[in-house]
């Protein structure tokens, strides 16, 4: 085998030896390993990436830095260095805490050659924080501590450093220091407490137990802690899940009258919506009554205004029967054609009636027969309510005052101011109304 | 005890991030292969 292929596989063995150690935070021995595998073989990238990292990994950031940058230079390409280094990069707040720690990890040695141990220790401190894999600070630390004789400190910082590197001679050396000095410190052994104790009362001296007064004394704080386990049981019940459940309470009953108010309102709109919906009904079926009663009327008043016309044009009725016909029938329901024949009947037959029975009429009054003129005249109002200038309104009035029915007489004289209004039946109307019933001789024709 | 003077001593500064460059330059690279290569030219 060549020389050259030996050293290879040394590098090799080494470099296996160094990640075995590398594993199990044998960092010191780590870097043994690998730096003689690097002798062997300068070319050795994983031995020299792996160097890398073992320094990173108890914060030499610089000296793993330094590694990588090598091993790139060795081989550019599909090199981890490249993976390692951009990681680095991509995080650049780390590497500035890791850049200010190690400054100021040098900055602390120097204090201590200067006696500056006290800022050394505050500078350090800081340093761990930031830093928090630098073995250096925490050894260094640890010897402060040890030097100053805080050796609880002292212990407690070695434990860190022992974590990041279990075989650091400087870390090993300060814990087996530590060892030492408790071994040197003197232990005080508890003196024996007495198992009697004796009294004299009189001539005699008494010889009692010790421990009975300490028995009863463990029974009396038995009972106190029992009482205070209850008192505090019971505060924490009262001042705790007590009103933990009346609140919980609280909130269901708050959450039942939400529900229930929701539920009245969508029932109230519901019972609104239902109003709503009868009124229509109600409206509709009034609105169909008074179709139903307008087409009643219209027919009626047809039938009627045909059988007037038939009555006219046979000659077989007389005109009061004729007229009292007419004036059933309601004008404004019939069309335009039945409109015309209900005015031209109306003219044709209206006057002659109208005249009859207004003589009629005032032969009744003039006898102090008030029901019959009052009937006459009605009939004539209704068929023409302006009748001689409303003197038929004035009968009508008149005849209601002399009879008795001053309420009725007193409607019919404010009848005929509003129709006739200016004329000499409404001067003699308002007279009424005074309560003095007009006469009426000189309305006659 | 531990003499606090001497345990001083084997503190070295740690490298600083600004010194890699110069760390690099002066990274010791010389292998076997490269003291066996001298040592053959020596002999010749």
């Amino acid at each position: 085998m060549e020389l050259t292929t030996k050293f290879l596989y040394q590098s090799n063995y080494w470099y296996n030896d160094g990640l075995q150690r590398a594993t199990v935070r044998d960092m010191t021995g780590a870097v043994a390993s690998l730096r003689r595998s690097l002798k062997y073989n300068r070319d050795n990238i994983m031995a020299r990436n792996l160097l890398g990292l073992v320094y990173y990994g108890y914060g030499e950031v610089g000296s793993a830095l330094t590694q990588w940058i090598i091993s790139k230079n060795l081989k550019p390409a599909e090199n981890a260095a490249n993976y390692y280094i951009k990681m680095i990069q991509e995080s650049p707040n780390e590497l500035d805490n890791c850049r200010q720690a190690i400054h100021k990890y040098n900055q602390c040695l120097t204090y201590c050659r200067q006696n500056g141990e006290d800022l050394a220790v505050i500078q350090l401190k800081k340093v761990i924080a930031a830093h928090p894999a630098f073995l250096r600070a925490y050894q260094l630390l640890a010897l402060l501590y040890l030097q100053d004789e805080q050796y609880t400190n002292a212990r407690q910082v070695l434990r860190k450093a022992h974590r990041l590197d279990n075989t650091n001679p400087i870390t090993l050396g300060y814990m087996f220091e530590m060892n030492q000095v408790r071994k040197k410190s003197p232990v005080k052994l508890k003196e024996p407490k007495p198992q009697t104790v004796s009294y004299n009362v009189g001539n005699e001296t008494i010889i009692q137990p010790a421990n009975a007064d300490s028995k009863e004394k463990a029974r009396i704080f038995t009972l106190l802690n029992l009482v205070i386990g209850i008192v505090i049981g019971v505060a924490v019940i009262w001042f705790l899940v007590i009103p933990a459940i009346s609140q919980s309470k609280a909130f269901e009953t708050n959450e039942d009258i939400i529900t229930y108010t929701d539920e009245i309102t969508a029932q109230g709109a519901e019972i609104s919506a239902l109003k709503q919906e009868l009124e229509n009904y109600r409206s509709a079926s009034d609105q169909t009554e008074d179709a139903q009663d307008t087409a009643k009327s219209t027919q009626s008043s047809y039938e009627l205004l045909l059988d007037v016309q038939e009555q006219y044009n046979s000659n077989s009725v007389s005109n009061a029967d004729m007229a009292d016909s007419l004036k059933q029938i309601n004008g404004d329901s019939l069309g335009e054609k039945g409109q015309a024949a209900y005015n031209s009947l109306t003219e044709a037959i209206y006057p002659t009636v109208l005249k009859k029975n207004y003589t009629n009429g005032k032969s009744s009054y003039e006898a102090a027969d008030y029901q019959t003129a009052i009937t006459y005249f009605t009939g004539i109002t209704e068929m023409q309510a302006d009748y001689e200038d409303g003197t038929a309104l004035l009968y009508l009035a008149n005849s209601y005052a002399l009879s008795g029915d001053t309420d009725k007489a007193g409607e019919v004289y404010a009848q005929i101011l509003q129709l006739v209004p200016g004329t000499d039946a409404a001067t003699k109307a308002q007279q009424g109304i005074d309560g003095n019933t007009p006469e009426i001789g000189n309305t006659e024709e | 005890m531990l003499n606090y003077e001497e345990e001083l001593k084997k503190f070295k500064p740690s490298l600083e991030v600004a010194d890699i460059e110069e760390a690099v330059r002066e990274e010791e690279l010389t292998d076997l292969r490269d003291i066996l290569e001298e040592m053959l030219r020596h002999t010749t």
